[in-house]
């Protein structure tokens, strides 16, 4: 494969996916100047092990780079910011409503889901990003990150708990109801 | 189907990972159970929320440009330089293509199993930090224990049904390490078993499933913020032990325990 051989199909197959690489590193950044440095990057990186590619679907294996390049992206970084060390922690977010099934989702405004989202630790936000808004497969997902399916679906079940909760009100209890218990 | 059943295969159901046949026994369900319907409109919606195509971060137009400007830069370095190799290629002989190829799979076989012993760690540290969440939750108040006793006849019982497999309750008392209850906890996709010990003030959180690897006894530390964890595979359980009680003592601990 000649260099404009190689230039012609990694337009053709991997650049119709940037705006899938910035929108999953600016998920991951939560920052649009921080998603544009790492979209170049990745880009860069990806033209440079275009040889690699087999040809197989084009847009998780560019993803892969993406995110791999985030993540080293955010560690060089994290030591500047101050990132909370165990972000696997999920705390439940509402103590007032304890099981998602309960309350239904309420909070349809665009953007609350854009705070519960960002605000949603990063393992559990790629996984989410990966599969709502990217249509990845689990397997996809899972090589994407480099964790067994198992956790993949562990994940994205408990980030959409979470989400869930974060999004979701109880039904409120009229005083008159409650004094009608008693 | 049960709902129970039925809620563990309703997110891949929706997410189209499920096979056929258990598609149908997912449908049938629905169709049968009002609360099931419930929860599959729950997580619709919050599908349907996530897929805005307003919280899609779309890339500028100049942004577009200047990757594919960056792009066609490397491609022309890359020709640049990949002329002069060619060269050289040629003109060296093609019997150096062996020791190169050869040099090339040991790379390669070095690099596969650095790649499968670095997954096979993060997935350990991984473990190690839900791990770790865990003991930090549990010293939250009344998030210790569910069930409170010093008793092994008591605390055993009360996992059965709870668990899908019956975990070990030493009697560690004589030894200084005192029995305070259990709960259930949730770890590396599992529910799994968690004991609480005590000594002195110190709370010991042995979590434990059931070992489907080899067994290989020695015990692995791992350190983090502070707190000691400690792991081994045993026989038929695979045990992690988090404290914040010094090393040495927990290493004791865990030598009484796997003695057990």
């Amino acid at each position: 494969m000649t260099s404009q051989e190689k230039l012609q199909r990694f337009e053709e197959e991997i650049s119709p996916h940037l705006k899938s690489a910035y929108n999953l590193a600016r998920w991951l950044t939560r920052s649009h100047e921080d998603a544009e440095d790492i979209v170049q990057e990745a880009f860069l990186r990806a033209f440079s092990a275009f040889e690699s590619f087999r040809g197989e679907d084009a847009k998780p294996w560019l993803l892969t780079i993406v995110r791999n390049t985030s993540m080293t992206w955010l560690k060089r970084n994290r030591n500047a910011r101050t990132t909370i060390a165990f972000e696997e922690a999920l705390e439940d977010p509402i103590e007032r409503s304890p099981d998602p099934e309960e309350g239904l989702l309420i909070s349809c405004d665009r953007q609350q889901v854009r705070q519960a989202l960002e605000q949603l630790p990063l393992d559990f936000r790629e996984a989410v990003i990966l599969r709502e808004m990217e249509g990845l497969s689990y397997k996809e997902i899972a090589a994407t990150i480099g964790v067994p399916i198992g956790t993949v679906m562990s994940r994205l079940s408990r980030g959409r708990d979470w989400l869930r909760r974060i999004l979701s009100t109880p039904q409120p209890v009229k005083p008159e109801e409650g004094a009608g218990l008693r | 189907m049960n709902c129970d059943d039925s809620r563990i295969y309703l997110p891949a159901y929706l997410d189209e990972e499920l096979g056929v046949g258990e598609s149908l026994r997912v449908q049938k369900h629905l169709s049968e159970c009002e609360d099931c319907r419930r929860a599959q409109d729950q997580q619709l919606s919050l599908r349907s929320a996530l897929r805005d195509p307003g919280l899609y971060a779309y890339p500028t137009g100049d942004f577009s440009k200047r990757i594919e400007a960056a792009v066609r830069r490397a491609a022309q370095e890359e020709a640049r330089s990949q002329g002069s190799s060619w060269f050289e290629w040629f003109r060296i002989g093609s019997f150096r293509w062996v020791p190169a190829m050869a040099a090339l799979v040991i790379v390669t076989t070095i690099g596969v199993f650095l790649a499968m012993h670095s997954m096979r760690s993060t997935h350990e540290q991984l473990i190690a930090s839900a791990v770790l969440a865990g003991h930090i939750r549990s010293l939250q108040p009344g998030h210790l224990i569910d069930v409170p006793s010093s008793d092994r006849h008591t605390v055993k019982p009360w996992f059965q049904g709870k668990l899908d497999f019956s975990p070990p309750v030493p009697d560690l008392s004589e030894l200084g390490w005192n029995l305070v209850g259990g709960r259930l906890d949730y770890v590396d996709g599992r529910p799994v078993a968690a004991l609480v010990y005590q000594r002195r003030m110190h709370n010991i959180n042995v979590f434990l499933w059931p070992n489907h690897a080899s067994a290989e006894n020695a015990i692995r530390e791992e350190d983090a913020q502070g707190y000691q964890i400690l792991h081994w595979n045993g026989m038929e359980t695979t045990y992690w032990v988090v404290s914040d009680l010094n090393n040495a003592e927990l290493v004791e601990f865990a030598r009484a325990l796997r003695g057990h």
